[in-house]
């Protein structure tokens, strides 16, 4: 028994002593460093991974930050001006514009060059000219590409569409895009388009050499050539790393022309490049880490420099919600900058659908009129902002965010007040009942956050009669099948939100142009004829007051004829390291500004 | 032989038929529809057509899948719809890593269940033999999710401690290599090893109540000689079944949550975003491998069982 006893007791030593191998085994190791401490990083998180490098898809912000990082753009943001405003960047000044507002004559800066590629024929970056410019913009209309940035140009520049139709050749010209020598282009328009110098600061607008295209062929996605301040090293799901471009051209920053506010970034330590040229760090790292507990981690870890503070950690880090401001405890280490998203989420409805659409009997439109009032009176915008964003959310009427310069600050706030009682009383004027009431079907991508948005809603349209079976939900796998079911106009609301590709309320406001109706970009098919023709005066028009007006008596039309549940911004939560010199923008613009990023050391 | 290699070649043949027209035509019928993700904002009817067109779906099944068929054959696997990178070569990248990532902890799992199986079935019904069976029902109960932010709190971000990068790959040298496969190499372990403790344990304890142990036994064996000289051959069988199968894992599926949380650049990731987005060249590639895969772990472990059980031989 002794022995079986001694045996046994062997044994077990063995194993533990094996297992305790194992765990040393795992745990061993020595701190070394992830990269040569005398460069200078910056880590930048973001909560989803770009997969796409060709400006022709740089449909989403993830693949804008790196794309107008490593391609230039004719036009860029200035770097602290809020409003945004344009300045050159390949451009060497802003475009002259005709009298008549159809031809844009805009000039490049010479000796910038591409960075070295073995699509070139010796292996080296060749000088930008214009005809780079002019084949950038054709390729997005030739179907090959695939390109999603097309729509920008789309029926403005003579000749760019009949160039498409007629087998996109590039040998042939194209009559609208006029190279007038090596370093200046002229673009005609078809009618005038005072939006086109946004949209040549637009990624999609990035300015690629054909030998790179053609020597890539599809994985041209993955291989920039550009001329931007960064080049790409690596890149793959998890992150993308890219380093300075030492032949990026000397552009010493101007702080007063880049919109530098004492009051409002003296605090960030960004005198420090004045009078420097950008890039200031040797490599930029993107972290796509759409974990947000991970994500979160790994910047209070100081893995990644930057972050969006995730929801979950909001009560962590904010000591306040209004106006926000940072933990005391956070404060040593990092800054934080609340910004409002020039973005619109909205509910529109579908005028097309059975029920709740524009109805050619007058009576019945009227009904139909007063069921839409009753679901935006009945809707919570309030409680929406409390339980999906923390409260931070800017909530407003119509759909011209407060971003914009075209906002309306006096515009009543009557339409985001929820009255139950007005929505029910509405209901019963028009003869609606729980019996007769249409089947309201609300579409999401299938994803937890989508589900609770649409319990709310549900339980927002039981307050006011709606019967439970007739709010249903119905999920999709993906955006793209959500989106294909707009497009063919399945169901009768559409919850979407809506970025603004460039900082005026036509970007918005075009959503409800008749002519624009599925599967172009109004999918609420909405239709009125004087907002079509206040649509189309408006956009030819150059800012000013009388535009401004125009846009907001828009936006009052939307609003009378109750055509979306509308609206709320989301803020975001910018933090980073101290380390970093920064003033994080996660607009439209889309990462134009981390070429302006330094970093000191401890 | 010659009968049964050509036995094998035609079941294989037959399977991955099968597993390619079922995967093909869930895809075609049940899969996410491209085409309005690769569309700009304001299409036209005509450029949602090219767009529909370049993906293939206005073809008939058939032609598509008979395209497919031969484009297989020759290897030919395309370009990712979403990125644009040849599939090929991103299968190539990424299930390499995934290895490298998946290896060790599925090395040290085995061989730490296996190890705590033959505890737990040498103590039988007693305190060692309960704690660990306690320890495998917490692991399998516990979620991979809540294990993997529980190891980057404890061991990378909390206090001053950080042993570990909370996420990230690196493979520039060993040490670098360590450090990043450590924690989800410890992630692996805590939440497999239960599992395999469960059917190892079972498999050790019904040999251990065999005839021959107790023979050996009287004999005067050890505990040791028993386990790892008598009883431990003859659960080779299921436990290669259970080593070998999961192999194929390892190279086509990789591990999602750990790729993701941990920032590991695999084929885990590749395959759920392929999943999600509809991008039919990456997951027909996947489905493809995997069963090719499939086809030589079932040779290999028809191989391995002749190997160890002499009488699998003389019946073949």
């Amino acid at each position: 028994m002794l022995e079986k006893t001694n045996r046994d007791g062997q044994l077990l030593r063995r194993v533990l002593l094996a297992t305790l191998g194992m765990t040393v085994l795992l745990g061993c190791e020595d701190r070394a460093p992830e990269q040569t401490p005398q460069l200078k990083v910056y880590r930048h998180a973001m909560d989803q991974a770009t997969v796409d490098l060709d400006p022709a898809a740089a449909a989403t912000i993830y693949s804008t930050f790196v794309v107008n990082n490593v391609y230039d753009t004719l036009f860029m943001y200035k770097y602290l001006a809020r409003p945004y405003a344009l300045k050159p960047n390949l451009a060497a000044t802003l475009p002259e514009v005709s009298a008549d507002g159809l031809s844009y004559t805009i000039r490049l800066r010479r000796g910038v060059k591409f960075i070295d590629s073995p699509a070139f024929d010796n292996g080296q970056g060749r000088e930008v000219t214009a005809a780079d410019v002019v084949y950038s913009m054709m390729r997005h209309f030739d179907p090959a590409t695939r390109s999603q940035g097309a729509w920008l140009w789309q029926g403005r520049i003579q000749g760019l569409d009949q160039w498409a139709a007629a087998g996109a050749d590039y040998s042939k010209s194209v009559s609208g895009l006029e190279l007038v020598d090596s370093h200046q282009l002229r673009i005609h328009l078809t009618r005038p388009y005072p939006q086109l110098p946004y949209t040549l600061a637009n990624a999609f607008s990035a300015v690629v050499p054909k030998e790179a295209v053609d020597h890539f062929g599809r994985e041209f996605s993955r291989n920039p050539v550009g001329s931007g301040p960064f080049e790409l090293v690596s890149f793959d799901t998890s992150k993308a790393v890219l380093r300075a471009n030492e032949g990026f051209r000397s552009v010493p920053v101007d702080l007063a022309e880049e919109g530098f506010d004492p009051a409002v970034h003296g605090e960030l330590g960004i005198e420090a490049i004045a009078g420097r040229s950008p890039p200031f760090v040797d490599e930029l790292e993107f972290h796509f880490v759409p974990e947000s507990s991970a994500r979160w981690a790994a910047f209070r870890r100081g893995e990644v420099d930057f972050t969006l503070a995730p929801n979950e950690v909001l009560d962590l880090t904010l000591a306040q919600t209004s106006p926000p401001q940072m933990a005391e405890e956070l404060q040593t280490d990092y800054r934080m900058r609340v910004a409002t998203e020039p973005a619109v989420l909205f509910n529109i409805f579908n005028m097309d659908s059975e029920g709740f659409g524009q109805h050619t009997d007058p009576l019945q439109n009227e009904r139909q009129h007063a069921l839409r009032c009753a679901i935006i009176a009945g809707f919570d915008w309030q409680q929406h902002n409390e339980r999906f964003y923390f409260d931070l959310g800017e909530i407003f009427p119509g759909v011209i965010p407060p971003d914009v310069a075209e906002f309306d600050p006096n515009l009543s706030t009557d339409s985001v007040i929820r009255d139950v009682d007005y929505a029910k009383r509405l209901l019963a004027e028009h003869g609606w009942t729980a019996e007769n009431l249409p089947l309201l079907t609300f579409g999401v991508p299938g994803s937890i956050t989508q589900r609770n948005i649409f319990e709310q809603f549900r339980s927002f349209m039981l307050d006011i009669g709606y019967p439970r079976d007739k709010v249903v939900l119905q999920q999709f796998a993906t955006f793209g099948d959500l989106n294909r079911a707009w497009k063919r106009s399945e169901l009768p609301i559409i919850n979407k939100g809506w970025g603004l590709d460039y900082p005026d309320a036509e970007n918005i406001l075009q959503l409800f142009y008749g002519p624009n109706r599925t599967p172009g970009s109004n999918d609420g098919n909405y239709q009125n004829d004087q907002y079509d023709l206040w649509y189309e005066k408006a956009s030819v028009m150059q800012p000013g007051p009388e535009r401004t007006e125009l846009y907001r008596s828009m936006n009052r039309l939307l609003i009378d004829d109750c055509a979306a549940i509308t609206g709320l911004s989301r803020t975001q939560v910018l933090m980073w390291n101290r380390r970093a010199i920064a003033y994080p923008d996660r607009a439209m613009v889309g990462g134009f500004y981390l070429r302006f990023v330094d970093v000191v050391e401890d | 032989m010659r009968d049964y290699l050509l036995k094998q070649s035609l079941n294989a043949v037959a399977l991955m038929i099968g597993v390619t027209l079922l995967s093909f035509s869930l895809l075609v019928y049940f899969g996410p529809d491209q085409t309005y993700s690769l569309l700009g904002k304001n299409p036209t009817p005509e450029q949602i057509a090219s767009v529909h067109q370049q993906l293939g779906y206005d073809q008939n099944f058939a032609e598509r899948y008979l395209d497919f068929l031969k484009r297989m054959l020759v290897l030919d696997l395309g370009y990712a719809q979403s990125s644009g990178e040849a599939v090929s070569s991103l299968l190539a990248r990424t299930s390499m890593i995934s290895l490298a990532l998946l290896l060790p902890g599925f090395v040290l799992g085995h061989a730490l269940a296996l190890l705590l199986s033959m505890l737990s079935a040498q103590y039988q019904g007693r305190w060692p033999d309960r704690l660990i069976s306690m320890a495998s029902m917490v692991s399998m109960s516990t979620s991979t999710v809540v294990v993997i932010i529980a190891l980057q709190w404890w061991l990378s971000s909390s206090g001053d401690s950080g042993w570990f990068p909370v996420r990230g790959w690196s493979t520039d040298s060993v040490i670098d290599y360590l450090r990043h496969i450590a924690m989800p190499t410890l992630a692996l372990v805590l939440v497999s090893v239960g599992y395999h403790i469960r059917i190892y344990r079972a498999v050790i304890c019904e040999e251990m109540g065999q005839d021959y142990v107790r023979t050996a036994r009287a004999f005067g064996a050890g505990p040791v000689v028993v386990l790892f000289r008598h009883v431990l051959p003859n659960c080779l069988l299921p436990i290669i079944t259970r080593v070998v199968f999961s192999v194929p894992l390892l190279l086509v599926s990789g591990s999602l949550l750990l790729e993701s949380y941990f920032g590991i650049p695999g084929i885990g990731k590749v395959s759920f975003d392929a999943i999600t987005n509809g991008d039919q060249p990456v997951l027909l590639a996947i489905v493809t491998f995997s069963g090719v895969a499939l086809v030589l772990v079932q040779n290999l472990a028809d191989a391995l069982y002749r190997w160890v059980d002499p009488r699998l031989r003389v019946q073949t």
